[in-house]
């Protein structure tokens, strides 16, 4: 075992145990599981030699030894996928998956792994920062005689996800593969606590959903920051995924020019649905619906409106809902989960579906679907035009959170407070 | 992953937004306006009861190198999206971060034992003994940090800061001061050998430009995820709210010259008459309840401090050593935050308890003298981290920035050296 800090500066030497340097740093190839040590760099009279990790014999808290004769003082090139260790992420910040959580690097733990030299874990607690102060034994000592200890912690760098720029240049085996799996609203709250540049750096390399998702989970002035940082492109990609009803809003939020570029660079339905949304007041079941919802016409059966299902589930905000529409596409009836899996397959939906049901106008204030939501305790609720034509439905997060104290107007700046979604 | 419907965190509910008392002004505007905490209210009122018009000449020098070092915490903010430590920590290592933050963090508690002196020589004033002010300095710190309301607050704040300004600006017009005495001395120094004449002058730019609020500017603009887009509007943000601190500097040394200095009245900042003294230049205004204005005055701008200075601090060492810090967290998440608040209220507490009531105006002095000698140590990695091409991108000082920042650093060395000479001698 060896820390970083122990090997840098120690005194490096040659095959006759000359010295010929110091340790200024080591470089790892990053791709496995446990990054394994390629190189070292030494410094000589202020220059930086790049030494390949086959010439090194040794390396231990006393320094490096080195088993050829023969040096390559080539200037160290920075391959794709190999970071150096003190200067890309020694007091760098990184996010702790498990722990969700952002924290910084104090140390850098290696490990002798079937015979070579790997990074297996980040040294986090405050053992590794009373190393790098240098006061680490007597502190000890003084623990000691105090009966406490000192905390350790360790992330084992399965675990750890870098965020910095330096190594979000190396993105390609930086894939953020933890961060995907957290829950979005978790990974909301880490995109949170970076700083501008890394929180595009993460989004840049999850993926659309999963990009969608988190920024779904956030304040609005956060999810507009973020948008008009990325790329158009992707940020259109992104809002293809996101539900209808929150691009909306997002969308309505950017500047002109933001809006009209992403909004050209979007799908020409998935752009038409936002438009569309947008047209809405704020304030009214039109402005907070989604357009994302499951209408069968009433002729279907129920084993063919179960496999219609199955077919639009990925899309569709709720399905415990399935509307019934008629041949011009009023909203002729509802049918619950339920009642298609408990019904026989042959029958004909129209016959045992729910036929006058709960609707709102697209103009109803939020404050009415809300009341209508609680009282018929509704999970959504249709919201149809003059016609009766079935336009969208009101989910019943989506009400709730018209219910929630509106942000001000203006940004509150957080410095000392994280509150993620408290202006929400 | 689909959203759960019924997903509600359940911390967002009660969330505090301490920030919000800060959300009216400007980052350059709100640590300008903080300047003029206790400290700064005292400090300049000192510094005109003892020696007149002629330290106005200092006030102009801390405004422009105050502009300078605000400029370029706010420029590092706008190009990093970081906090101070945390860069020092990156840049320059643990050591060097530690240094740094140790630095800060006694130039702090200075500040800190100074609001609480405030509060102390306020309750003082109005006939309560000095201990009562140092709790109810407690009261306030642990209800900034676990109340949230601080919509009303941050209303009362600026009102009161607001009307302390105003009160002495009327009262310095009412006491007929020196005009042409006040231009000369705003612009041609005047150097004096009597006692006290360097102390005040330290203390005066040591109340002024703040390690704290190096820190402070940094954090605050990456905090509101500003851009290098915002640049110009940054710089038209600190330039006023440098104007406005020194203005209101301005008008209580003023008024401190022409009500208290011109009645040859001698200011011994060890007695317990001292604040009563420096209370004097409100007369003109107010009359025989000059007093009790000031102490109200001093109070509030006690609290205004608070509200501001441990956070900060705070803040700043759990960034650079990655804990959890914020007043989000519950006091098991962040211990280290809360245990340095707690400590800071602690420590200041003690001290105004054990310091007696007579030298609390001198313990003021003192604190601001601490941030002046310290400020230095801080404002060497600001300059540097700012002429770092890598780091700031476009927004790399300049040379003409390079200079002035590296001559205002200097001048403050020179200045903490002279004190210290003459101190000695």
């Amino acid at each position: 075992m060896l820390y970083l800090s122990q090997a840098i500066g120690r005194p490096v030497r040659d095959q006759q145990g000359e010295p010929i340097g110091s340790v200024a740093d080591l470089i790892v190839a990053i791709g496995d599981k446990y990054p394994p040590v390629t190189g070292i760099v030494v410094k000589n009279n202020g220059r930086e030699i790049f030494l390949h990790w086959n010439s090194v014999s040794a390396l231990d808290a006393a320094g490096a030894t080195l088993g050829t004769s023969a040096i390559d003082i080539t200037k160290f090139h920075q391959r794709p996928n190999e970071i150096r260790l003190k200067r890309d992420l020694m007091d760098r910040q990184i996010v702790d998956i498990d722990g969700r959580k952002v924290v910084r690097v104090n140390d850098l733990r290696l490990d002798e792994v079937e015979g070579s030299l790997h990074l297996v874990a980040v040294d986090v607690g405050a053992s590794g920062l009373l190393r790098r102060l240098g006061i680490e034994g007597p502190w000890r000592t003084i623990a000691r005689g105090l009966h406490r200890d000192v905390p350790e912690r360790y992330i084992d760098w399965e675990d750890v996800d870098p965020v910095e720029r330096t190594i979000a240049s190396v993105k390609l085996r930086v894939p953020h593969k933890g961060l995907a799996e957290l829950h979005p609203a978790d990974l909301a709250t880490i995109i949170d606590q970076l700083s501008r540049s890394d929180r595009v750096g993460v989004i840049a390399a999850l993926n659309d959903e999963a990009a969608a998702d988190a920024i779904g989970e956030m304040e609005p002035e956060a999810q507009v920051d973020i948008l008009e940082d990325l790329e158009p492109e992707r940020a259109a990609d992104i809002l293809e995924e996101m539900d209808p009803d929150e691009a909306a809003d997002l969308v309505a939020d950017l500047s002109d020019e933001s809006r009209e570029e992403i909004l050209g660079l979007m799908e020409k339905d998935e752009a038409e649905e936002v438009q569309e949304l947008m047209e809405y007041d704020e304030d009214t079941a039109g402005g907070i619906m989604t357009t994302e919802f499951v209408a069968v016409p009433k002729s279907l059966t129920a084993a063919q409106t179960i496999d219609r299902l199955r077919e639009l589930e990925p899309k569709a905000e709720t399905i415990y809902y399935v509307y019934v529409t008629d041949s011009d596409g009023r909203l002729a009836g509802v049918l619950s989960l339920r009642d298609l899996i408990v019904s026989k397959p042959n029958v004909v939906i129209s016959k045992f579906m729910f036929d006058e049901p709960v609707a709102v106008q697209t103009g109803a204030s939020t404050a009415e679907v809300t009341e209508v939501v609680a009282r018929y305790n509704l999970l959504a609720v249709p919201v149809v035009d003059g016609e009766g034509h079935l336009e969208g439905i009101v989910t019943v997060d989506d009400a709730i959170d018209t219910l929630l104290p509106q942000p001000t107007k203006r940004r509150l700046p957080r410095l000392f407070s994280r509150s993620g979604q408290a202006d929400r | 992953m689909r959203k759960p419907v019924f997903a509600l965190s359940p911390r967002a509910a009660n969330r505090v937004r301490l920030a919000a008392i800060l959300s009216v002004l400007g980052p350059g505007l709100v640590s300008g306006f903080a300047d003029n905490d206790a400290g700064g209210i005292t400090t300049y009122s000192v510094a005109g009861a003892q020696f007149g018009y002629d330290l106005l000449w200092v006030l102009l020098v801390s405004q422009i190198v105050l502009f300078f070092t605000q400029e370029v915490g706010a420029r590092l903010g706008l190009a990093t999206g970081q906090g101070l430590a945390g860069l020092v920590r990156e840049r320059y290592g643990v050591r060097w971060a530690a240094f740094m933050i140790t630095a800060m963090l006694i130039a702090n508690v200075g500040s800190i034992v100074a609001e609480f002196a405030g509060c102390g020589a306020a309750v003082t004033l109005m006939g309560f003994q000095s201990w009562i002010g140092a709790l109810i300095a407690a009261v306030v710190v642990v209800v900034l940090l676990t109340r949230g309301s601080y919509k009303w607050v941050q209303y009362i704040f600026v009102a009161v800061g607001i009307g302390v300004s105003l009160a002495y600006f009327v009262s310095a017009v009412m006491a007929h001061p020196d005009w042409g005495r006040t231009a000369n001395s705003l612009v041609i120094p005047r150097l004096s050998s009597l006692p006290g004449y360097w102390v005040a002058v330290v203390a005066t730019v040591g109340t002024t430009i703040t390690p704290w609020g190096q820190a402070f500017i940094q954090s605050y603009v990456a905090d509101k995820r500003l851009g290098p887009e915002d640049l110009v509007g940054e710089r038209i943000d600190v330039g006023f709210g440098a104007l406005l601190t020194n203005l209101i500097a301005a008008f209580i040394l003023v008024a401190c010259a022409a009500a208290v200095f011109s009645a040859h009245t001698q200011i011994d900042t060890n007695s317990p008459g001292a604040v009563g003294q420096i209370a004097g230049a409100l007369t003109p205004l107010a009359g025989s309840a000059a007093t009790a204005l000031f102490a109200i005055g001093l109070l509030a701008a006690s609290f205004l401090g608070l509200g501001v200075v441990p956070l900060t601090s705070a803040y700043a060492a759990c960034e650079a050593f990655g804990w959890e810090t914020g007043v989000d967290w519950r006091m098991r998440e962040a211990p280290a935050f809360y245990g340095l608040m707690i400590f800071f209220v602690a420590f200041a507490a003690i001290f105004i308890l054990i310091v007696p009531a007579g030298s609390l105006v001198q313990v003021m002095l003192t604190a601001q003298m601490v941030n002046c000698i310290l400020l230095p140590f801080v404002l060497v990695f600001v300059m540097r981290l700012s002429s770092d091409r890598t780091l700031m991108g476009p927004l790399v000082s300049g040379r003409f920035l390079l200079i002035v920042g590296w001559l205002g650093t200097a001048l403050l060395v020179v200045l903490s050296a002279t004190l210290l000479v003459t101190s000695i001698v």
